[in-house]
């Protein structure tokens, strides 16, 4: 892997722990894991998870700003998917989410996107689960320790770390308005890393 | 329906009818429409774009 060859300096994704998994890895996700490491925790080949967050972008930009959701049940996930949303024109859904609200058009709460991004496929089950039964793709951040049921795209990465996820997100949100075209390959993207980073 | 108009899950091969399937362009690539069953989806089956080569998920 040449260094040049990714987003952001190599250091940057491991100074933020994006690489760190868990100490469990499931089948699903043995062809992003590069190796254990002494301490059992499983590690991603980090070449792969900044692969998968450009197809992740170029992905997203193939949909309508609007039919973009991004859920995140977890609280380190809540403000980089919620910022991530308003940076791609999308919305997004934190917390607990309402049942129904992707089956249930009598609901006021319903919406009808045409792509989710999950923050962790444990989680956001419940949104897994009703995209799913209304056949909408979902595009997940997973662990080592994730099954990948349901998901249609998997980025690899930590999703347990308060400055993993607002990496990823912080990557994901440039990388994506760029691919919409709303950001120039030469134009300075306004938001710094530190504005995904959840409060402690 | 014509031939043509058949929805064929790109992994397991089944003709798609009812809900709960999903499809998509491909994210690489996006020339390519890849449709997933119900079942594939929930097994977490590999998919590969006949264009790019693109293996998910
Ligand atoms: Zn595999
Ligand atoms: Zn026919
Ligand atoms: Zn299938
Ligand atoms: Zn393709």
């Amino acid at each position: 892997m040449v260094e040049e060859d990714t987003l952001i300096p190599v250091e940057d994704y491991l100074k933020a722990g994006v690489h760190i998994g868990t100490q469990h890895k499931t089948n699903d996700m043995e062809d992003f894991i590069y190796k254990v490491r002494d301490d059992g925790l499983y590690i991603f080949d980090i070449g792969k998870t900044d692969q998968r967050i450009r197809t992740a972008a170029r992905f997203l930009s193939r949909f309508d700003p609007s039919k973009i959701l991004a859920v995140s049940a977890r609280e380190y996930g809540k403000r980089p998917a919620e910022l991530f949303a308003k940076i791609v024109g999308g919305k997004s859904s934190v917390g607990r989410m309402i049942p129904g609200m992707l089956t249930n058009p009598n609901l006021d709460h319903y919406i009808e996107p045409e792509i989710v991004v999950a923050t962790d496929p444990i989680g956001d089950q419940q949104a897994l689960k009703e995209a799913n039964t209304s056949g909408i793709p979902v595009i997940a951040l997973c662990d080592t320790n994730n099954m990948i049921s349901n998901v249609d795209l998997v980025i690899p990465a930590n999703n347990k770390g308060r400055k993993a996820l607002s990496m990823v997100y912080w990557l994901l949100s440039r990388e994506t308005v760029k691919e919409q075209e709303r950001l120039a390959d030469d134009e300075k993207f306004k938001y710094e890393v530190e504005d995904f980073e959840a409060e402690i | 329906m014509s031939d043509e108009d058949e929805i064929r899950c790109v992994s397991c091969g089944i003709t798609i009818t009812g809900p709960a399937f999903t499809s998509f362009p491909c994210p690489e690539c996006g020339e390519v429409t890849i449709a997933r069953c119900k079942n594939c989806r929930k097994q977490s089956n590999h998919y590969k774009c006949s264009e790019c080569g693109f293996i998910g998920p």
